[in-house]
């Protein structure tokens, strides 16, 4: 008796799980593309499918094949399928990105001292045209144009959607156009390459009426960049009365001051980590 | 004159663990719902990750799933504003919408992260992470479930710093490479 009851209740349900409706979606399938799915069963039935960015429901007609209209599936990733009549059934399928269709860039810094080894990085976000991330190895090129003429590309294959360089920035100051491109897609992003710190500091001086007059000449980086304006000259001048230091910012290429004489004093002139030359003056008498 | 003093001690004792006793099971249960998070920065390139950005990622990535279960059990999008930009965000607030209009719900009983971090971008502004979730999915319809699955899945996350915290930008669920 014990052993009648379960034999005859697999009996009677075993027959009505074989003939729950069921849904075959395809394994897999590309994001925004239409597609069916065939159906078993008769009748009526509702049909749910829960996607990463979508979910649905409705009356489907069993037996015939369900169509999935592109906009349910224009998102990657993993899609359940539950077909519900009396019971229900489920199935998954995956929907992959697209193809390349965008490219984010993303490069620092925007402002670069020249001659700094590996100081820019670009990193290259592969998307489909849908935003999926394009998980799928795709090659993307690195184009530098330091100048008009001048063009030097390297490429790197993207890892889960994502290729990455770092770049040396050039010798000599000015905007420099880097180019990330996958297939017919491009973006572009301007670094500013800016002089160095100065380099071989140079002042010189010249006296009137208790007063000296104390100018550099013209600032430069050691590629010869012009130092940009705004960049600030600290001159210390040391005589009888103790030493005074007056912050200057460059104009025009070149840093000057006045100051006041009191016999025979030393200036200097630092910017940065730079010092310049010292001069030794005998007074404004 | 000690049973006034014992009566005292016990009505302090009493208050203290009225007032007390709340916090701490406020606490407790905070830490509970708060899925598990481990994370695994060994084959992380090309910058490597700091101590305190390892515990932050951490951390914030399990209150960004506890708040996106939160968001999809109760159809509150406003939840993910905390832990989600971009896509992602996007993403889960179409679901919640799609949701509301269908009353289906999906529910997640989260049983846990294991993340690979993968990429942490040069200038240190975006960080790539592999995610293997073990979840029990539920989905319901009213307040039938009609589907129940216990699931493995790889999540691809891509996660950039936000004022105070990381935020899930992009999250992309990838079959399982066979190998």
């Amino acid at each position: 008796m014990r052993i009648f009851f379960p034999s005859l209740l697999v009996w009677i349900v075993t027959p009505i799980a074989m003939f729950a409706a069921e849904v075959h979606p395809p394994s897999q399938m590309s994001a925004g593309v239409s597609f069916s799915m065939p159906s078993s069963g008769g009748g009526q039935g509702t049909l749910y499918l829960i996607g990463p960015a979508h979910l649905s429901k409705r009356q489907v007609n069993l037996g015939t094949d369900i169509e999935v209209d592109g906009d349910e599936v224009e998102r990657a990733g993993r899609y359940t399928v539950i077909l519900c009549t009396d019971q229900c059934s489920a199935s998954e399928f995956y929907v992959h990105p697209a193809g390349p269709d965008r490219l984010s860039l993303l490069v620092h810094p925007s402002r670069v001292p020249v001659s700094n080894p590996n100081a820019i990085s670009a990193v290259a976000v592969v998307w489909d045209v849908y935003h999926n991330l394009e998980l799928s190895p795709e090659t993307v090129k690195f184009t530098v144009n330091p100048d008009e003429h001048t063009s030097l590309s390297e490429a790197r294959t993207t890892n889960n959607g994502i290729a990455w360089i770092r770049l040396t920035s050039a010798a000599k100051s000015g905007v420099v156009k880097l180019e990330a491109s996958v297939g017919k897609v491009s973006e572009i992003r301007v670094v500013q390459q800016v002089a160095s710190d100065a380099c071989n500091l140079r002042i010189r001086a010249s006296s009137a009426s208790k007063k000296i007059m104390v100018e550099t000449d013209p600032v430069r980086d050691c590629s010869g960049n012009f130092v940009p304006d705004g960049t600030v000259v600290s001159f210390t001048m040391t005589d009888s009365a103790g030493k005074t230091t007056v912050d200057v910012p460059i104009k025009r290429g070149v840093a000057k001051v006045e100051m006041p004489a009191h016999g025979r004093a030393r200036i200097t002139a630092a910017s940065g980590v730079v010092t310049g030359n010292e001069l030794d003056l005998g007074g404004g008498e | 004159m000690k049973k006034t003093i014992m009566r005292r001690v016990l009505l302090t004792l009493t208050t203290a663990v009225v007032i007390f006793a709340p916090a701490s099971f406020v606490i407790v249960r905070a830490d509970d719902s708060l899925p598990k998070v481990s994370l695994n920065a060994d084959n992380l390139g090309p910058r490597s990750i700091e101590e305190l950005t390892s515990k932050v990622i951490t951390r914030d990535y399990a209150f960004a799933w506890q708040t996106m279960v939160e968001a999809l059990e109760q159809n509150r999008p406003d939840l993910l504003d905390g832990y989600f930009t971009g896509t992602a965000k996007q993403d889960l607030t179409q679901r919640i919408a799609d949701q509301k209009k269908t009353d289906v719900r999906v529910r997640y009983l989260d049983h846990g992260h294991k993340l690979d971090a993968i990429f942490y971008s040069p200038a240190g502004d975006a960080m790539q992470l592999r995610d293997h979730a073990n979840l029990e999915v539920n989905v319901m319809d009213g307040q039938k479930v009609i589907h129940s699955e216990q699931v493995n899945l790889q999540y691809i996350v891509l996660m950039t710093p936000g004022a105070d915290r990381w935020l899930v930008r992009d999250l992309e669920v990838a079959p399982e490479a066979k190998h």
